[in-house]
C-alpha cells in the first residue's frame, strides 16, 4: 500500500475545524485545573482560539486547486468551506461571549460549556467542508451531540431537561433519516463521495433512479430537521424555550449553519443532475415548496407568541425558509452561483442579527430561571437606551428594513428566486416579511412606546461587547455589504474532476 | 460607469446625518443645545440646497450634480444620486420644510428630546435620498428607511392612540412597498442593472423588452407602493390615523414631504419605465384620483376635529396631484409637481396652525373654539392666508397648481373631460369645508371663556409661519421661476406620451412615437403669469 | 435442494431468529422477552456469517447483543414498575401491527424479485464468490485508518465518543 505524504493530506487547510476541535480538548483539560476564581481563563482561551482561527481562515480563500481538498477529497477546502468557517467562527465567538456572565448568573457555570460549544462549531464547519457522505454524517453528529448536552445544562430545571431530551430524541431520529438516506444513495450510486455521485448520476450509471430519489428525500428530511424546516420543525419552539438562553442563541445560528452548509453541499455538488422539469434539477420544486411552507408557518405562528425565546424560535424557522428559498433557486443552473452566495451572505447577516437579538434577551433575562416575556422589554429605551437601540436594529434587520444586514440579505435571496423564475416564491417571501413586521415591531413598541420597568439584569461588560459587536456587524453589512459579499461571491459549489 | 467625485447632491443628502452625529455626542440633558444644533443643521442643509439651485442648469433636461459610486460591484448596484427638473423642487421643499418643523417642535416636545431630533434628522436624509437616488436598490433602501423615523415620531410623541397609528402606518406602507420590491427585482434581473438611467436606455434601445402582460404587472408593483404612500383612494385609511396621532412636526413632515414620495415615485418611475401601461391605466388611476378628491372633500366637511379635517383634505389635494400626473402631458405633470410643493406649504401650514391652537387649548375640536380672530388677530390673519391658499384662491400658490392640473387634464389625450369636471367640483368643495372650518374656529363671538385670554404668537411661531406665507405669495404671484426649473425635464418625460405636435385629438391607441424634444417643448408652457 | 452443513446451519439460525422474535412479542414476562431478543439477535448474527459477512456478524454480537440488549435488560431490572408490568397490549397495538405488516410486505416484495431458489442469490457460497478479494474485515480495518479512505470520519467518530463521554459526565454529575 502506498502511503500518502503529509503534503497530499493537506492537513493545514483543515485547521479551522480540526484545530478548533483540538483546541476544545486543550480548553477542557485546562478547565479541569482552574480554581473558581480563575474561571475566566475558559473564556480567554476559547476566544483566543476562535480569533486566531478566524484570522487564519481568512488566508484560506482562493487556495490553489491542488490545496483545495484534504484527506484526498474527503475534506473540501474551497471558498464555500472558508466562508462557512467564517460564519461558524463568528457564531462561536458570540456564543462564548454571551454565555460567560449568563452561566455564572444562573449558576450553571460548568467548564464543559466552552469545549462543547467549540466542538459543536467544528462540526458545523466540517459539514460545510464535507466531500463525502460519511464525513457529512459524522460531522452532523459532532454538531448535534454537544448541543443536546448544552440544552440540558440547566438540570434539574424541568424545562431544560425537557428541552434536552426532546432535542436528543428528535435529533437522533433525524440522524437516522439522514444515514438511511446516505445508505440508499450509496446503494444507488455505488459511492459516498459527493463528486463521484455527481459524475455517476450525470453519466446515468446509477442502479435505480427510485432508490436515488428515496435516498435524496430521506437526506432532505434529516437535514430539514436540523435547519427546522416545516414540516420537520416541531421540536424547535420547545427546545428553544427550554434551553438556557445563551445556548439557544448559539443553537439558533450554529445548528442552522451546519444544516444549510450540508444541505447545499449535498444537493448542489452531488445531486444537481437528478432529473427534473426543464433544466432545473429535480429537487428544486420540493425545496421551494418546503421553503414556502416554512416561511408561512414560522412567521404566522410567531405572531401569537408571548415568550421571547419561543417567538425567536418561530422566527428562526421563518428565516430557515428564506434561506431555503436561496437553496431552491440554486436548483437552476444559471442562478446556482448567485443563489449560493446569496444564501451564504444571508446566513452571515442572520448570524450577526440573531445572535445580537439573543444577547439582548440574555441581558434582560431574570436570574430566577423564568423565561423572558415580551413585556419584559417595556420601557427599556429609557432605562438602557443603547441596549434598546441595538435591539431595535436587530428587529429591523430581521424584518428586512434598512439600513441593516437583513434587508440586503433578503434582497439578494429574493433576487435569486426571481432570477430562477420563481416569482411566486419571492412573492410569498415578501408577503411573509410584512407579516413578520407584526411580531418584530412588538418588541420595538414595548421598548420605545410603552412604559415599564424594563430593567436589564446584566451590566455593561462582556455581554455589552457582544451586543455592540453584533450591532456593528448588522449595520456594516447593511451599509457596506461588499466587504463580505465579495467573499461570498467567490464561493462556488461544484463537483471535483470530470 | 466610472465613479465620480462627491457632488453637492450627496452632501446635501447626508448633511443631516452629519448633524445627527454631532447631536449624538451631546449629553441628553442639554436639550437646548440639541435643539439649536438640529435647527442649525436643517438651516445649513437648506442653504446648501440653495447652492444646488445655483449650480442647477434648468435648460438641461438630464441628470445633474451626479455622484456615482460602484457600491456593490458584481451585483449591478450603485450609489447613484442626481437631481433633475423633476426632483429639484422637491429637494428644495424638503430642506425648506425641515427647519420649520424643527422650530415648531421647540416648545411642544419636552420628552426624550435627543431621540426626537435624531429622528427628525434621520427622516430628512431618508426623504432627500428618495428624491435624488437614481438606483432602484438604493431607492428601495431610502424608501423603506423613511418608515423607521416616522414610525417612532408617531409612536413616541403622538397623542392617545399613537401606538395603533404608528403600527398601522408602518404595516400599510411596508405592505405596499414590498410589491414594489418584486417589481424592482424583476427589472434588475432582466435588465441586468438596478441603475435607472441605464434601464431607461435599455428600454429605449430595445435591449430590454417586457413580455406580454408583464409591463402592467410591474406598473402595479410600483403602483402599490406609491398609491399607499400618496395615499390614493381607497388606500388612504392609514393616513387620517397617522396624521391625527402624530405630533405637529410629524404631521407637517408627513403632509409636507412624505406623501410626495408617492406622487414623485409615479413621476420618476411609473411614467418613464412603463409608458404603455401608464397609458392603459391612466383612466383607472385618474378615476381613483377624482374619487379621492371628492371623497376627501366630503369626509373633511363631516369632521368635528380640526386636525382630522386637515388630514382628510390631504386625500383630496393629492387626488389633484395624481390627476395631473396621469393627464400624461406637460401641463398636467408640471401642475402635479407644482401642487406637490403647494400642498406641502399650505397643508404643512395648516398642521402648524392646528398645533399652535392645541398648544394653547389642548383640544382640537372645532366646537371648543370660535372667535379666535378677536383674541389673536395676527394669528387669525396668517391663518386666513394659509386657509385661502389651501382652497386655491387665485393669487395664492394653491390656485397655480390646481389650475395647471385642470388645464392639463382637460387637454389630456388619455382622459375624458368628465374627470376635469368632477375635479373642478372638488375645488368648490374645498372652499366649502375650509371656509366652514375657518368660520367655526376663527369667526363669530368668543363662546368659551377659556378662549378669552389666549397668549398671542411668540417669535418662534411667527418665524415658522412667515416663511410659509412668503412662499405662498411668491408662488401665487410669480410662479415662472418654479415652472422654469422643471420645464425641460418634464418635456423630456412626457415626450413618449405626446403624439407629434402634441395634438389633443391624437387617439390613445396610437403607439406613442418619440418626437424631437423641441417640438414637444412647445406643448407645455406654464400658464402665463 | 441439497442438504449439507450450510443448509442445516441456515435452518438452525433461521429458527432461532424467528422463534426469538415471536418470543419477544409473545412472552408475558418482560425479562423473558428480553432474553428472547438475545436469541433472535444471535440467530441474525449467524445468518450474517452464512452470508460471508463476518464483520457484520461480529458487530451484531458486540453491539446489538453485547450493548443494546444488555442495556435493555439493565433498564428492565432497574425499573421495578416495568418489570412487574403485566399489560401486554397498549392502545397503539393496531398501529404497530399495521406498520409490521407493511414492512413485511416490502421485504416480501424485495425477496420475490430475487427469483427462484435456484438463483445464485440464494446460495451463500455463490454470493461470497462474487465479492472482491479485499472485502474482508482486514480490508475494512485498513480502510478506516487509511489516509486515502476513511480516516477523517474515523477520527471524527473518535471525537464524537469524547463528546459523548463529556456529556455523560456533565449530565450525570451531582454538584
Amino acid at each position: 500500500m502506498e502511503l500518502p505524504t503529509l503534503q497530499d493530506l493537506n492537513l493545514a487547510v483543515t485547521l479551522p475545524s480540526m484545530g478548533l476541535a483540538l483546541w476544545a480538548c486543550v480548553v477542557l483539560a485546562v478547565g479541569l485545573f482552574l480554581p473558581e476564581r480563575r474561571r475566566h481563563w475558559n473564556l480567554v482561551l476559547s476566544l483566543g482560539g476562535i480569533v486566531a482561527l478566524f484570522l487564519y481562515n481568512l488566508t484560506l480563500f482562493d487556495l490553489p486547486a491542488d490545496r483545495q481538498s484534504a484527506f484526498l477529497g474527503m475534506y473540501r477546502a474551497d471558498n464555500f468551506t472558508a466562508f462557512v468557517n467564517l460564519i461558524a467562527l463568528v457564531t462561536a465567538f458570540f456564543g462564548v461571549l454571551m454565555a460567560y456572565e449568563y452561566l455564572k448568573r444562573t449558576h450553571i457555570d460548568r467548564g464543559e460549556y466552552y469545549p462543547l460549544l467549540l466542538i459543536s462549531t467544528s462540526g458545523a464547519m466540517l459539514m460545510g467542508a464535507s466531500g463525502d457522505l460519511a464525513v457529512l454524517f459524522v460531522a452532523l453528529e459532532l454538531l448535534s451531540i454537544p448541543l443536546y448536552i448544552m440544552s440540558g445544562l440547566r438540570r434539574p430545571n424541568a424545562a431544560s431537561e425537557e428541552s434536552a431530551l426532546k432535542y436528543f430524541l428528535l435529533g437522533a431520529f433525524s440522524s437516522a433519516f439522514l444515514v438511511y438516506g446516505v445508505a440508499l444513495v450509496y446503494g444507488a450510486a455505488g459511492s459516498t463521495d459527493l463528486s463521484e455521485i455527481f459524475h455517476r448520476v450525470n453519466a446515468g450509471l446509477i442502479l435505480d433512479q427510485g432508490l436515488l430519489l428515496a435516498g435524496a428525500g430521506l437526506m432532505l428530511v434529516g437535514l430539514g430537521f436540523k435547519v427546522a424546516a416545516v414540516p420537520f420543525h416541531m421540536w424547535t419552539p420547545d427546545v428553544y424555550q427550554g434551553a438556557p438562553t445563551a445556548v439557544t442563541g448559539y443553537m439558533s445560528v450554529g445548528a442552522k449553519l451546519g444544516g444549510f452548509a450540508g444541505l447545499l453541499r449535498v444537493f448542489i455538488v452531488a445531486l444537481p443532475a437528478v432529473s427534473g422539469a426543464g433544466d432545473a434539477t429535480g429537487w428544486q420544486d420540493t425545496i421551494a415548496l418546503i421553503a414556502a411552507l416554512t416561511m408561512i408557518l414560522g412567521n404566522v405562528v410567531a405572531i401569537a407568541q408571548r415568550d421571547v425565546k419561543r417567538m425567536l424560535g418561530y422566527s428562526s424557522i421563518a428565516h430557515a425558509g428564506y434561506i431555503l428559498m436561496g437553496a431552491a433557486a440554486a436548483g437552476s443552473p444559471d442562478v446556482r452561483d448567485f443563489a449560493v452566495s446569496a444564501s451564504l451572505f444571508y446566513l452571515l447577516a442572520y448570524a450577526f442579527t440573531n445572535l445580537g437579538a439573543f444577547a439582548v434577551t440574555v441581558a434582560i433575562e431574570k436570574d430566577d430561571a423564568t423565561n423572558p416575556q415580551l413585556d419584559d422589554f417595556n420601557g427599556l429605551s429609557k432605562t438602557r437606551p443603547v441596549l434598546a437601540l441595538a435591539m431595535a436594529l436587530f428587529m429591523l434587520s430581521l424584518t428586512g428594513i434598512p439600513p441593516t444586514a437583513g434587508v440586503v440579505g433578503k434582497f439578494f435571496l429574493f433576487q435569486a428566486a426571481v432570477n430562477a423564475g420563481m416569482v411566486w416564491l419571492a412573492l410569498i417571501g415578501v408577503i411573509t416579511s410584512v407579516v413578520s413586521a407584526f411580531y418584530y415591531l412588538r418588541i420595538v413598541v414595548n421598548m420605545y412606546l410603552r412604559e415599564g420597568p424594563g430593567e436589564a439584569q446584566a451590566q455593561r461588560s462582556f455581554l455589552g461587547v457582544a451586543v455592540g459587536l453584533a450591532a456593528v456587524g448588522t449595520f456594516v453589512l447593511g451599509v457596506a455589504p461588499v466587504l463580505f459579499l465579495d467573499l461570498a461571491q467567490r464561493a462556488v459549489l461544484v463537483a471535483l474532476g470530470g | 460607469m466610472e465613479n465620480t467625485p462627491i457632488s453637492l447632491t450627496t452632501i446635501v443628502t447626508f448633511l443631516p446625518i452629519a448633524g445627527l452625529i454631532v447631536v449624538l455626542f451631546i449629553n441628553r440633558e442639554r436639550e437646548d443645545i440639541i435643539r439649536w444644533v438640529t435647527l442649525g443643521t436643517a438651516v445649513i442643509t437648506f442653504l446648501a440646497s440653495l447652492g444646488m439651485v445655483a449650480a442647477f442648469d434648468a435648460s438641461n433636461p438630464g441628470l445633474q450634480l451626479e455622484t456615482y459610486y460602484n457600491w456593490i460591484p458584481g451585483f449591478n448596484i450603485s450609489y447613484h444620486v442626481a437631481v433633475d427638473g423633476l426632483s429639484m423642487l422637491l429637494v428644495l421643499l424638503t430642506t425648506f420644510i425641515m427647519p420649520l418643523a424643527v422650530l415648531a417642535s421647540f416648545d411642544p416636545i419636552k420628552e426624550r428630546v435627543k431621540l426626537y431630533y435624531c429622528m427628525l434628522l434621520l427622516i430628512e436624509t431618508a426623504m432627500l435620498g428618495v428624491f435624488v437616488t437614481q438606483d432602484l436598490f438604493l431607492f428601495y433602501i431610502f424608501w423603506e428607511f423613511t418608515l423607521v423615523p416616522m414610525y417612532f415620531l408617531i409612536g413616541i410623541w403622538g397623542s392617545e392612540n399613537r401606538v395603533y397609528a404608528a403600527i398601522k402606518f408602518f404595516l400599510y406602507t411596508m405592505a405596499g412597498s414590498i410589491l414594489m420590491l418584486l417589481a424592482i427585482l424583476w427589472l434588475g434581473v432582466n435588465g441586468d442593472t438596478f441603475n435607472l438611467p441605464t434601464l431607461l436606455e435599455k428600454l429605449a434601445s430595445g435591449a430590454l423588452v417586457f413580455p406580454e402582460g408583464v409591463e402592467v404587472l410591474l406598473f402595479i408593483g410600483f403602483f402599490a407602493a406609491f398609491a399607499v404612500k400618496v395615499p390614493l383612494w381607497p388606500f388612504h385609511s392609514w393616513l387620517p390615523d397617522a396624521h391625527y396621532e402624530a405630533p405637529t412636526a410629524g404631521s407637517v413632515i408627513l403632509a409636507g414631504v412624505l406623501l410626495k414620495l408617492g406622487t414623485y415615485g409615479f413621476v420618476r418611475f411609473n411614467l418613464p419605465l412603463f409608458p404603455q401601461a401608464s397609458i392603459d391605466l391612466a383612466p383607472v388611476v385618474a378615476a381613483l384620483a377624482v374619487i379621492g378628491i371628492l371623497y376627501g372633500a366630503w369626509v373633511s366637511y363631516a369632521q368635528k376635529d380640526v386636525k382630522k379635517l386637515v388630514a382628510y383634505s390631504s386625500v383630496s389635494h393629492l387626488g389633484f396631484v395624481m390627476l395631473g400626473i396621469f393627464a400624461l402631458n406637460a401641463q398636467g405633470v408640471q401642475g402635479g409637481i407644482m401642487q406637490m410643493v403647494n400642498h406641502g406649504l399650505s397643508t404643512g401650514g395648516l398642521f402648524l396652525l392646528v398645533g399652535m391652537l392645541y398648544e394653547r387649548r389642548h383640544t382640537k375640536l372645532m366646537a371648543d373654539f370660535g372667535g379666535i380672530w378677536k383674541v389673536m388677530p395676527l394669528f387669525g390673519a396668517l391663518s386666513l392666508i394659509i386657509v385661502l391658499s389651501s382652497m386655491g384662491l387665485p393669487g395664492l400658490n394653491g390656485f397655480v397648481g390646481e389650475f395647471t392640473i385642470l388645464l392639463g387634464s382637460m387637454g389630456s389625450n388619455f382622459l375624458a373631460v368628465g374627470f376635469t369636471v368632477f375635479a373642478a367640483v372638488g375645488v368648490i368643495l374645498a372652499a366649502v369645508y375650509m371656509l366652514y372650518m375657518f368660520g367655526k374656529v376663527y369667526m363669530g363671538p368668543v363662546i368659551h371663556p377659556e378662549n378669552e385670554r389666549l397668549p398671542g404668537l411668540d417669535w418662534k411661531e411667527v418665524a415658522v409661519l412667515v416663511p410659509l406665507i412668503i412662499m405662498i405669495f411668491w408662488i401665487g404671484l410669480y410662479p415662472t421661476p418654479f415652472f422654469g426649473m422643471m420645464d425641460s425635464s418634464v418635456d423630456a418625460l412626457v415626450t413618449p406620451y405626446t403624439a407629434p405636435g402634441g395634438s389633443v385629438t391624437a387617439a390613445p391607441e396610437l403607439a406613442p412615437a418619440p418626437v424631437a424634444a423641441g417640438e414637444a417643448a412647445s406643448v407645455g408652457l406654464a400658464p402665463g403669469y | 435442494m441439497i442438504i449439507n452443513g450450510e443448509t442445516i446451519a441456515f435452518a438452525v439460525f433461521a429458527i432461532m431468529a424467528i422463534v426469538g422474535g415471536v418470543g419477544v412479542a409473545a412472552l408475558r414476562n418482560l425479562f423473558h422477552a428480553a432474553l428472547s431478543l438475545l436469541v433472535a439477535l444471535f440467530g441474525v448474527a449467524g445468518l450474517f456469517v452464512l452470508l460471508a459477512a463476518p464483520f457484520l456478524a461480529m458487530v451484531q454480537i458486540l453491539v446489538y447483543m453485547g450493548a443494546i440488549a444488555i442495556l435493555i435488560i439493565f433498564v428492565i431490572m432497574l425499573t421495578q414498575r416495568v418489570a412487574g408490568m403485566r399489560e401486554q397490549y397498549n392502545r397503539q397495538w393496531i398501529l404497530s401491527g399495521l406498520v409490521a405488516l407493511v414492512v413485511f410486505g416490502v421485504l416480501l416484495m424485495v425477496i420475490s424479485q430475487l427469483g427462484t431458489p435456484e438463483n445464485a442469490m440464494w446460495n451463500p457460497s455463490a454470493v461470497a464468490a462474487t465479492l472482491p478479494d479485499d472485502a474482508g474485515v482486514a480490508a475494512l480495518g485498513a480502510d478506516l485508518v487509511d489516509a486515502n479512505r476513511y480516516v477523517l470520519p474515523f477520527e471524527v467518530a473518535g471525537l464524537l465518543m469524547t463528546v459523548a463521554l463529556i456529556g455523560a459526565i456533565a449530565v450525570a454529575r451531582e454538584d
